[in-house]
């Protein structure tokens, strides 16, 4: 009888620990693994030529290149330092450095221009990896740590060349440790000019972001004062460094000049209202002085003549803007009518391991990381992309290297200006489709850029037929692109 | 294996009333971080994980969801297993109607962001987890050694 208890007691035992025990161990990521052996390929509906690293003649992203042959026109160097912050309120936290300071000094090109960047780990442990976020960079140069570079590693350097072929607010930010640099500090802002520089009279990036729970602006805590005078005209480049969406809104009339540096197609003046800027996005917008441009609930532009009193946050406005239907309709030069290629990117959550962690996590197409799909695609693809959001929660997603035009959101289209977006805020149950010109052959990471989520496993590939890396996360290099 | 099913019983339960003071804890402290001039919006919670707020009390919120998610439900998944060898009549309904609540409170404790009314469930059931827990406990307690060894030993 003991026996026949014991032996149940073995079955039971057995029973609910051998399933716990199998997806544990089913769900381990090798240490080191290349991206091209992720998941599994998804052709979107086009037969498969040949990929990567099932034979075939390959190019490898490190080729990938600007002309080596033209001369630089913006140099930068930038070092990265681990050490202390000093935020403009007088506090110090720990974080990551560029040239000393967070948020980094502002690259500012003119269009057409090619910037070359070297970028130095003075002391950073981890190493570190630069990525130019919504520029469409060559692959090379996309600063993506174990996808396209190996991570700088302390007391090296690494030089970035791409060519600003876009005006635009942009920014660039750690692509190593990701989620953890980039949240301490490494990051800062890229203007990209027109030839003739802008219409309005002042141009004022408006980094924001949050160290150790500090909302700031610049790296100022509160209102930031700018000097115009009364009547002259403010562009006001909202960057939201950070991994949740920001509100922005003004006490007079403003107008949304471009979203994630594209241009809006005739802008309206917008009262009452106020515009989310993703996380990873980007919004420029345009005041007349005096103007108070309220960046979030807690960072505010003070935008008047020298002296001007500070004035209180304008109450929250109650409804938004609405992307979809803002500005008026023009050509957008892509036909996305008949696709080549169609792709579901469809993120919910869902119980299980990942590298043999217990929890409730994203997944992407009803898969867990690494499960993920490799979305494949032909160089001159018209791509069209099914975007879903059953998470519950919004995701900023983030396609890297091009440049998406927004079709359609519910199933309702875009009437408004060309809604163009590399970082576009999707709320929980809503889903979006998106096209984009496969017209940047490499390797590109496309995942939501609330950057903790991506470390969670929130992370897809778009893979060009014929392209492979060499580069693996994990190996020498430690590679850790999230 | 009855005494041992009886202090994962009662750590479970007592580890269910540290859940309660430290979630009040980290309120209370994120309150008066509040009050003291700081913001919370979705970008402070979303760099909580990496860059935590060094409010008096956020290390309830730490202790709650490390407790909550991995400590209480491993000790659900041993008392259980205790349950099937500890040869005592009720054990493994005890010990599952634990591991049923725990799974539940995990994921109501999950989800109740996306629908904040789940936060009513995961504060009720908060009780249901406790009580039979207690409940597990005392089965062990009162069951007597001699009884549970004969029952073992009857051929």
């Amino acid at each position: 009888m003991k026996r026949r208890s014991l032996l149940i007691g073995f079955l039971a035992t057995f029973v609910v620990l051998a399933p716990l025990a199998w997806f544990w161990h089913a769900s381990l990521v090798p240490s080191t693994y290349s991206v091209m052996d992720m998941g599994y390929i998804d052709t979107g509906g086009a037969p498969t030529q040949h990929d990567g690293h099932h034979g075939g003649s390959t190019t490898s992203v490190e080729s990938l290149v600007e002309d080596p042959d033209r001369v630089a026109d913006v140099v930068v160097d930038l070092t990265a330092r681990r050490g202390k912050i000093k935020l403009a309120s007088g506090e110090t936290v720990d974080g990551y450095t560029l040239n000393g300071r967070s948020p980094g000094p502002t690259i500012t090109a003119r269009v057409g221009q090619l910037v070359e960047v070297r970028a130095t780990n003075a002391n950073v442990p981890d190493g570190i990896a630069l990525h130019w976020h919504g520029v469409d960079v060559p692959n090379a140069e996309d600063g993506v740590a174990g996808v396209t570079q190996d991570a700088i590693p302390t007391g090296k350097s690494h030089t970035y060349r791409f060519v600003v072929d876009r005006v635009g607010s942009y920014w660039y930010h750690s692509h190593q440790v990701s989620h953890v640099q980039v949240t301490r500090g490494m990051f800062g802002p890229l203007i990209v000019l027109p030839v003739d520089g802008i219409e309005q009279d002042h141009d004022v990036a408006a980094v924001a972001h949050t160290y150790r729970g500090a909302r700031t602006l610049n790296g100022v805590r509160g209102d930031v004062p700018v000097v115009a005078a009364e009547g002259e005209t403010v562009r006001v480049r909202a960057i939201n460094t950070d991994n949740g969406p920001m509100r922005v809104w003004s006490d007079t009339d403003y107008r949304i000049t471009a979203i994630d540096g594209t241009e809006v197609n005739q802008p309206t003046p917008i009262d009452g209202k106020d515009v989310t800027v993703t996380a990873g996005g980007r919004i420029d917008l345009v005041v007349t002085s005096p103007a108070r441009v309220q960046i979030g609930g807690a960072t505010a532009l003070l935008i008047g003549p020298e002296g001007t009193p500070p004035t209180t946050r304008p109450p929250p406005p109650t409804s938004q803007v609405d992307l979809l239907t803002y500005g008026t309709p023009t050509s957008t030069g892509l036909d996305a009518s008949k696709p080549d290629r169609e792709f579901t990117y469809s993120v919910d959550r869902k119980p299980g391991f990942v590298d043999g962690v217990p929890g409730l996590w994203w997944s992407i197409n009803g898969h867990l990381f690494p499960e993920v799909p490799m979305f494949m695609v032909s160089e001159g693809d018209v791509v069209v992309m099914h975007i879903e959001n059953h998470s519950g929660e919004v995701h900023p997603m983030h396609l890297h290297g091009h440049h998406a035009l927004v079709l359609s959101r519910d199933g309702t289209s875009s009437t408004g200006s060309p809604w163009w977006t590399d970082s576009l805020d999707v709320e929980a149950g809503e889903s979006y489709d998106i096209a984009f010109l496969a017209d940047n052959p490499g390797i590109w990471m496309d995942h939501c850029h609330n950057l903790t989520h991506a470390a969670d496993g929130l992370v897809a590939h778009l893979m060009y037929e014929g392209v492979s890396t060499p580069y693996v996360v994990g190996g020498d290099a430690e590679n850790s692109p999230e | 294996m009855r005494k041992t099913y009886r202090i994962v019983a009662d750590i479970i339960a007592i580890d269910v009333v540290i859940q309660a003071m430290a979630m009040v804890f980290a309120i209370a402290g994120l309150f008066k971080w509040i009050d003291d001039g700081a913001t919370l919006d979705k970008s402070v919670i979303e760099s909580w994980e990496e860059d935590p707020p060094t409010w008096t009390g956020s290390i309830g919120h730490f202790i709650h969801v490390m407790n909550g998610t991995y400590l209480i439900p491993l000790l659900g998944i041993i008392l259980l297993v205790v349950s099937f060898f500890v040869g005592m009549e009720g054990a493994v309904k005890w010990a599952a109607i634990i591991a049923v609540s725990i799974a539940v409170q995990v994921a109501v404790g999950l989800l109740s962001g996306d629908s904040p009314y789940l936060g009513l469930v995961h504060g009720l059931n908060a009780f249901v987890l406790f009580a039979a827990a207690l409940m597990a406990a005392k089965l062990a307690k009162e069951a007597k050694p001699d009884l549970v060894g004969a029952s073992a030993n009857k051929p």
